[in-house]
């Protein structure tokens, strides 16, 4: 190798060097607020919630009942689930966040197959309609639905004109349920959607010469094709509806009331601060549990 | 499926989404004008601009839209200035672990977002940011990371090379090319991410609430206040007023929604 090769060469890997250095420094202002709102809050909240707290904060031992200890301990854990009420939160937060994913899956998914698989006006029609919620705030959504689905609200009043009794599901479960679909729709139709589109058509059409009726293409072909696009948007929900607040705030129950309700109250009216950061830290292990179920589903996916 | 059957199926659709997404709006929008609605009737029984003229008079309301004002756009002033030069460099600089920070980013979507707030606001607690302007800007910042940088990388990703390097061939300087070149056909896709990211700041409702208390109290925030404790009315037509940016931005990005440039943005 000549000296002149060796210099076009060092020349050729200093530029990738420069640029790589260019490339991490405009990408680190997104990761440095990851790492401030995302990584340091959440390990905050791990040791604050294990009993670990800081000494020379005085803000931070004002809070009340609060459980100070030199080493981890799970004391603060053990205290909430020896509430009885607290059992009922969790239990009814996991099940409100697993019936809104279920309802949003196949509400979605049926709404995603038509707009796909039709193009007259009808289906054009009905892909403006599920963007709608995409683009309401969710407090005027909650209080839209509140207004409209309460037991005295808009339905009400129509069914009462009908003669028929109306039981309403505002300030029970299904209001969450409800406020969850009204709110998901969009993501889901969108996701889903998109996953359609990367189905070849000759694919359905093969099938379809094959004899396949509607329900056969859609167990045999459509869905284990398009398997990684209802996982994603099975446990984004899932996550969602773990970490809504202003659904269950003013469409739950209020006994036993949704986690993130209760969060608030102990983070703001009862002045303490450690059960609500153990709640968190709590719907951060469920979320990751249906988190890990995912990449698990999704990494088998890929080896097949 | 027969054609029959699907048209009922569609219209079935149809009319069932209708009652269900729109019929609640439209519900809020009579509300707003209404000074007489008694149960269990279908329509106001005296219509009137009074809580109109009550709700535009209230000083807690401007206030409030101040608020808004002054945070939401500059939350996304600030997201495109954080997270555009970041989309760039990962569409066109070698970064190390580019895919990696591309994927971890995602992170902010794994958790449960009102436990985050509750870890944030503890945090912000110790640090003295509780209740102060730039404690609120951050929490509202924190929701348009993601698609400020998926959005305009797969923007930057679809720009074809030949045209930058025929550019560049021509003589022209790399921020020539950049600026006449890459970012114009990107700047679509550019816009829906800023306008997503002023939405997204500007109804953020949950991580405001607990951060930005007592001090700050944007639109949303005191919208939680109108539910509680005024007639229906005025929450109705707080309710119009806070939903008019959404639904006029609706109407300037639909199109690209449904040509998938948001799909494109989560990476499926």
């Amino acid at each position: 190798m000549t000296t002149l090769q060796a210099g076009a060469r060092t020349q050729q890997e200093k530029r990738p060097i420069r640029a790589q250095l260019t490339g991490l420094l405009l990408v680190a202002p997104p990761i440095a607020l990851l790492a401030l709102l995302v990584a340091w809050p959440a390990v905050s909240a791990i040791s604050f919630s294990l009993g670990l707290i800081p000494g020379n904060n005085l803000l931070f031992s004002q809070g009340l009942h609060l459980i100070r200890s030199d080493h981890p301990t799970f004391q603060v854990y053990k205290a909430l689930w020896g509430q009885p009420a607290f059992r009922a939160d969790l239990a009814l937060t996991v099940g409100v966040a697993l019936w809104s994913t279920l309802s949003i899956c196949v509400l979605a998914y049926a709404l995603a197959l038509y707009t796909h698989f039709h193009r007259h006006r009808l289906a054009t029609l009905l892909r403006s309609l599920y963007l709608v919620p995409m683009f309401v705030p969710v407090v005027i959504a909650s209080y839209g639905l509140l207004l409209f689905f309460e037991g005295r609200g808009w339905l009400g009043s129509l069914i009462a004109q009908l003669g028929a009794p109306y039981r309403s599901p505002i300030f029970h479960q299904g209001g969450v349920v409800l406020g969850q679909v009204w709110q998901g729709i969009p993501f889901g139709v969108l996701l889903l959607g998109a996953g359609l589109e990367q189905i070849a058509p000759e694919l359905l059409d093969a099938a379809r010469d094959c004899g396949a009726n509607i329900w056969t293409l859609l167990g045999r072909v459509i869905l284990p094709l398009n398997w990684t696009g209802l996982l994603i948007v099975a446990t984004f929900t899932f996550i969602g509806g773990m970490g809504s607040f202003t659904i269950p705030f003013l469409l739950g129950p209020n006994a036993p009331q949704l986690l993130a309700v209760e969060m608030n109250n102990y983070f703001g009216s009862f002045d303490q601060p450690q059960p609500a950061v153990a709640m968190a830290v709590l719907t951060f292990l469920i979320a990751s549990l249906a988190g890990g179920l995912y990449v698990f589903a999704t990494y088998r996916q890929r080896k097949l | 499926m027969s054609r029959p059957l699907s048209k009922v199926t569609g219209w079935a659709l149809l009319i069932g989404l209708s009652f269900f997404l729109i019929g609640p709006l439209v519900n809020l929008l009579l509300w707003a004008f209404s000074s007489r609605w008694p149960y269990p009737s279908l329509l106001p029984e005296h219509w009137s601009l009074r809580w109109w003229r009550f709700v535009l008079q209230d000083h807690s309301i401007a206030h409030a839209v101040w608020a808004s004002l002054s945070t939401a756009p500059v939350v996304t002033l600030l997201s495109v200035l954080l997270c555009l030069p970041a989309a760039y460099a990962l569409s066109r600089l070698p970064v190390p672990g580019g895919r990696f920070w591309m994927i971890s980013l995602l992170a902010i979507n794994a958790f449960p977002k009102f436990g985050l707030y509750i870890a944030i606001a503890t945090l912000f607690f110790r640090i003295g940011l509780i209740g102060t302007y730039w404690g609120v800007i951050l929490i509202q910042l924190l929701g348009t990371v993601v698609f400020m940088v998926w959005i305009p990388k797969a923007a930057f990703d679809a720009v074809p090379r030949e045209l930058e390097e025929a550019a560049r061939d021509c003589g022209a300087k790399p921020l020539a090319v950049f600026l006449r070149v890459t970012l114009p056909i990107a700047l679509p896709s550019i816009a829906i991410a800023a306008i997503l990211a002023f939405l997204a700041a500007f109804d953020e409702s949950q991580g405001t609430l607990i951060v930005g208390a007592p001090n700050i109290t944007t639109m949303p925030i005191l919208m939680y206040r109108l539910v509680s404790s005024y007639p229906q009315p005025v929450s109705a037509v707080f309710s119009v007023l806070l939903g008019l940016p959404s639904l006029t931005l609706l109407l300037l990005v639909r199109r690209s929604l449904l040509s998938g440039r948001l799909a494109a943005g989560f990476g499926v």
